[in-house]
């Protein structure tokens, strides 16, 4: 029984994870219809970054912010070579295939880099497991899940208070219009790229210190997290913290009762199952075309 | 003020607009009426950067804003309430207001008294006062209309484009819309009204332009042309 | 057409012969899986180059028929013959597990879908040793037939044959009704569900039968490499894929085959930095050169080259830069594949196509002409006079159609009356095209009762009402506009065909009947509104106004019991509102009950037998044409109060 109540633990606080990755492909989608298939590789990079600047002694609560500094310029990037000429020339194939390559690319500078190999992250706690609800739990991964909700609180109030936010709903809202209302709308969808990886390289920095730090790191997530977008709608918020709840939990519970070379199915499973059922996600709202 | 200059636009292939010049004097209001599919929206669309112009050229006092993107026209001070009216259907009546404001609230336009700005326009349409925090998604027709419109205010604009104002709405708000757009003429606020609603349009109007198939088929002041037969003609059959 | 199937029958001759004289294993067996890979790739052409759908998880297809071959070989002795065509239905079955779920909604989730899909394949593959041997692989001896030991020639030749064949069959199929579908859905999806052609249905057909031809090409894959293992099929093969497809070109068999040699060439070339020097350097001048003569002739301005030329530039000075290629094997290609996706874009097929007509002229179609010179059905249109339908045949009570706030449709009532023309006029705004979305399945009704023939047509698709016998024209022209005039009307003739995949990729008797008598029907359809000449032009090149006529035959091809016209006089001269003024009077004449929206009064006055009137949503007026034009209330309506 211990070892179950772990294991949902440790599901919830992989779960937050893919939730944050889902989040920035909520943000970018909701303003362009885009989202950046590359997403993983701006986790792994996070967490490179982060151990570089960890290993010239930098404090852990300092790496943070400098990460999301060099996240936000790295989704800025992102934006302006793989999705702007996309939206330009109108095609989903363009932006797919282009965010892709630039994942690509950015995983090969990190393999020639950082090498293949994994590496410990170091974290800010010591090892040590702390008894909640009668079974262990660690201190990083409180952490993680505490990190991951108020990042995506603190977007949602951003969204909500901040004039800014409101033009970031509006463009989502509806483009054209926001454009009559002053409202720069090619800047807001690179901001969305900028706040997206972003989220990313934090994400990537406070898992890092659970799992292990490695160029390989990308793939794997920024797939999940696809299940978790999915699943919890492209377009609403509240859906991918339960999406990846139950996406992480049923991933650390294969793992270990089936086996860990099946923890990734299940994702994939309830992938297919949302998607025949529900497929604007369990609280995603379906838009209505018009002719 | 505003300058349209043997304007040529459409979509794609198709010219819908051909050499057309419409010139809208400060303080004035100027009506561009026409049947439907005559080109009066993409005359407006063209001018706010939402569809490209094939040639010809449009000025705002005095400086082109060929082909400007439509942030950049709305902060010279050119305001556009969109045909379908097109709130932001996921935010408050009160963010809407403020997203009018935008340019104001962010440096392109000098700010003035954004909070007097809003009593005013609450004061102007009452009806928006009481749903100030309701999401806008669910603002009847006409609610919505007066929002569109109280937005475009909000700018503190120079030039108002009103795209089609009484669209979908039954006669009783139609005719609030028009006593609204009164008060803005007396306030010698400068405008542009498309309209499909010709008599109301004519009656308001200081200056009219009739778009036929893409060409201005005639124009002059709008007292003159309210009792032109062929107006009539040109709505209700019998060409 | 002559000098291509000459040029076929060359190539096919070059490449039977080829291995006779170049005796190497190593390059027939390189030619043998650019034939391979051409098999995957025509199949994945349908869904990326026909229907614009983006496939992430081909090689895991691809990994599923060779892991199919393979296990059915190694644990139970399947002789060749026999798992193919297992390998193909396998595979076929893992494309619609993923299609159908995947293809519902509109958007990224096919890629992101396929993308999981590829990935967990290979992983399952992987971990399911007990099946597939995992990591260890599986070994294949090339193939015994009836008891002859093919040995590596006879096995290219077989591969050879099958590739053939492929190519065949799947031209036969993009020619045939499935191939103009799923070139409909692309152009637009909406006037294709609206012509009884369910875009959902085709887009699952074009991914199942990609999936299929994925798995028939992995099997022959097995065979060929004679050992396969997991960490083939993973993601990088199918970026590889992609890359080949639009670097070939969408759209062609050529461009396939190119788009494969080039891929499987392209280890080489990224495997030795001075060859990669060479052709870097050699690229980055074509460009210049290219460039410089685009700008010469005023073709292109700097702006528009400098980024290509900045490019390969760049490429060719990083090609200098590193000394070991293979581990900037990946950025090179994720370079390569920025560079066709924005540049590229039609592939060098497509790139050489235009390339050629912009400087040597040519404005041949690339459309096939269809020869209409024997044709002169006149009866094409189908009577309706006698159908079963009752004198009410459409019967609208109480209909709300809600947005949100806004009540587009607000207790409509309407009757309209068997072969009838039912007049239907409002201002901009009142709701009228609202109702014909309504009754054509486009929007649900937010309540109310819909009858059409005495059944009820809420909550249907749009596809099956229009094969329940309504069809419509749309207010801004929704032709199928890459495809000729002839066939837009064919795709709305789908519904004739009783014919399946089989029987077209055979070419069977009953499919070659039904093709020629749809092919006599549409052109009859073009001749009952007098676009004859004009049935091989393509459809965005025709004026405005003939689009407009092309628009109702098209509809009329669903045989319809109601027909609805959607402004079908906006943009129109005085002439040409005199010829539609004809055609719907003829249509009329054939029994089948039309609604017409119009804001043209004197159109709607000629023909109307009664006319309803619409504003804010609601019916306001109704009755004969001359009542409502002097009717104060409608007056009202459009030029408002105190009109004269």
């Amino acid at each position: 029984m211990d070892i179950f109540v772990q294991l949902i633990y440790s599901g919830i606080a992989l779960g937050m994870i893919y939730a944050v990755v889902a989040f920035g492909y909520q943000l970018t989608f909701s303003t362009s219809a885009t989202l950046n298939f590359g997403q993983g590789e701006a986790l792994m990079l996070g967490s490179m970054v982060g151990l570089t600047l960890s290993n010239l002694g930098i404090n852990y609560w300092l790496i943070i912010p400098l990460v999301c500094v060099f996240g936000f310029l790295q989704g800025t990037v992102v934006e302006y070579l793989g999705v702007r000429p996309a939206i330009k020339i109108k095609s989903e194939f363009g932006w797919i295939m282009s965010t892709i390559a630039l994942g690509i690319i950015f995983r090969n500078f990190a393999e020639n880099i950082w090498g293949r190999s994994t590496f410990r992250f170091p974290g800010p706690f010591e090892d040590d497991p702390i008894k909640l609800f009668g079974a262990n739990i660690l201190p990083m991964e409180i952490l993680v899940v505490l990190g991951a909700v108020s990042m995506m609180l603190l977007v949602e109030i951003f969204n909500r208070k901040s004039i800014y936010g409101k033009a970031v709903v509006a463009t989502a809202n509806d483009r054209d219009a926001a454009g009559l209302m002053g409202i720069n709308t090619g800047l807001v969808i690179t901001f969305s790229y900028a706040l997206s990886s972003l989220t990313a390289s934090f994400a990537g920095v406070l898992i890092s210190p659970l799992t292990l730090a490695g160029s390989g790191a990308g793939g794997a997530l920024g797939l999940k997290a696809f299940a978790v977008a999915i699943v919890g709608g492209l377009t609403s918020g509240l859906g991918i913290v339960v999406g990846g709840i139950i996406l992480g939990v049923s991933e650390t519970l294969t793992g270990f009762y089936i086996s860990t070379g099946y923890k990734d199915v299940p994702s994939l499973i309830i992938l297919l199952i949302v998607l025949s059922v529900k497929p604007a996600g369990l609280f995603g709202k379906t838009t209505i075309k018009k002719v | 003020m505003l300058i349209i200059k043997d304007l040529e636009s459409g979509y794609g292939k198709v010219n819908v607009l051909k050499k057309i010049n419409i010139e809208v004097p400060k303080n004035k209001v100027v009506t561009l009426i026409g049947a439907n599919g005559a080109g009066k929206t993409t005359t407006l669309r063209t001018i706010t950067g939402m569809i490209k112009l094939t040639s010809g050229h449009i000025s705002l006092n005095g400086k082109s804003i060929d082909n400007f993107p439509s942030y950049k026209v709305a902060c010279l001070g050119l305001a556009h309430s969109p045909e379908g009216r097109r709130v932001f259907p996921s935010l408050t009546v009160f963010d809407n207001l403020q997203l009018g404001a935008f340019p104001r609230l962010t440096g392109s336009r000098p700010r003035g008294d954004f909070k007097g700005d809003i009593d005013k326009a609450m004061e102007l349409f009452p009806k928006l006062k009481e749903r100030r925090n309701q999401l806008a998604g669910t603002l009847s027709g006409g609610e919505q209309q007066m929002l569109a419109m109280a937005r475009a205010i909000m700018l503190n604009p120079d030039i108002i484009l009103l795209d089609e104002p009484s669209m979908g709405l039954a006669p009783i708000l139609v005719e609030e819309v028009f006593k609204i757009i009164a008060r803005l003429k007396a306030a010698g606020t400068t405008m542009l009204l498309v309209e499909q609603f010709a008599v109301g349009a004519l009656n308001i109007a200081d200056y009219a332009y009739v778009l036929e198939n893409g060409r201005i088929s005639m124009h002059g002041p709008a007292s003159k042309l309210k009792n032109d037969p062929a107006i009539k003609a040109a709505y209700l059959g019998g060409h | 057409m002559r000098f291509k199937f000459l040029a076929l029958a060359a190539g096919i001759i070059i490449l039977s012969l080829f291995p006779i004289f170049q005796t190497n294993t190593y390059y027939i067996h390189m030619v043998e899986r650019i034939l391979i890979y051409s098999i995957l790739l025509f199949g994945l052409d349908i869904v990326v180059g026909y229907t614009g759908q983006v496939s992430l998880g081909h090689a895991g297809l691809f990994g599923i028929g060779a892991y199919t071959a393979g296990i059915l070989y190694f644990k139970l002795g399947v002789p060749f013959l026999v798992i193919l065509p297992i390998a193909v239905i396998v595979s076929c079955i893992f494309g619609a597990l993923l299609a159908l779920p995947a293809l519902k909604v509109v958007g990224p989730y096919i890629a992101m879908v396929t993308l999981a899909f590829g990935t967990i394949i290979q992983i399952l593959i992987n971990e399911m040793t007990f099946l597939t041997e995992g990591p260890l692989g599986i070994i294949i001896k090339k193939p015994t037939i009836f008891g002859f030991q093919t040995k590596e020639i006879h096995y290219y030749w077989i591969v050879l044959a099958i590739s053939i064949l492929s190519l065949v069959v799947i031209n036969r199929i993009l020619k045939s009704r499935l191939g103009r579908s799923f070139e409909a859905l692309r152009d637009s999806p909406v006037a294709c569900d609206c012509m009884g052609v369910s875009v959902y249905k085709y887009k699952v057909y074009a991914f199942i039968i990609s999936a299929g031809f994925a798995g028939l090409a992995g099997s022959l894959y097995a065979y060929s490499e004679q050992y396969i293992s997991p960490n083939t099929y993973v993601f990088e093969l199918t970026v590889l894929f992609l890359l080949a497809i639009i670097m070939g070109g969408r759209k062609t068999r050529l461009g396939a085959i190119i788009g494969a040699a080039i891929v499987i060439t392209l280890p080489q070339l990224l495997g030795d930095v001075k060859l990669f020097r060479i052709v870097a350097t050699a690229l980055a001048l074509v460009v210049i050169v290219g460039s410089a003569l685009l700008i010469s002739k005023q073709m292109s301005t700097i702006r528009k080259v400098a980024v290509p030329v900045i490019g390969t530039v760049g490429l060719m000075a990083f090609s200098y830069f590193i000394k070991n290629i293979s581990d900037w094997r990946l950025t090179i290609f994720g370079f390569m594949i920025l560079l066709v996706v924005y540049y590229l874009q039609d592939g060098i097929v497509g790139f050489v196509n235009n390339f050629y007509t912009k400087v040597f002229g040519s404005k041949k179609s690339t459309r096939d002409q269809i020869d209409v010179g024997s044709f002169d059905k006149d009866d094409a249109i189908i009577s309706a006079k006698n159908s079963s339908a009752p004198d009410q045949i459409l019967n609208l009570k109480s209909v709300l159609m809600q947005f949100g706030g806004l009540k587009a449709l607000h207790d409509v009532d309407l009757v309209v009356k068997k072969g009838t023309i039912h007049g239907l006029i409002g201002p901009n705004g009142s709701g009228k095209s609202t109702l014909i979305n309504v009754l054509t399945g486009i929007y649900v009704p937010t309540s109310g009762t819909v009858e059409f023939s005495g059944s009820s047509i809420v909550g249907k698709v749009s596809a099956k009402i229009a094969l329940s016998g309504i069809a419509r024209t749309f207010q801004n022209v929704q032709l199928f506009n890459e495809m000729t005039a002839i066939e837009n009307i064919m795709v709305g003739l789908n519904h004739t065909y009783k014919s399946n995949l089989f029987e077209i990729a055979l070419n069977l008797p009953r499919f070659k009947r039904e093709e020629l008598a749809a092919k006599q029907r549409a052109y009859g359809l073009l001749k009952f509104v007098g676009l004859e000449e004009f049935a091989n032009e393509e459809a965005r090149n025709l004026t405005y106004g003939k689009q407009r006529l092309l628009e109702i035959a098209r509809a009329l091809a669903l045989d319809p019991n109601l027909l609805l016209l959607d402004e079908p006089a906006a943009g129109l001269t005085a002439p040409d509102i005199k010829e539609l003024l004809l055609i719907i009077k003829k249509i009329k004449e054939k029994g089948i009950t039309i609604i017409l929206i119009e804001h043209h009064m004197e159109v709607v006055m000629a023909v109307s037998d009664v006319v309803s009137v619409l504003d804010f949503g609601q019916k306001i007026a109704e009755g004969k044409p001359k009542e409502i034009q002097n009717n104060p209330k409608v007056i009202e309506a459009y030029l408002g109060a105190q009109a004269t």
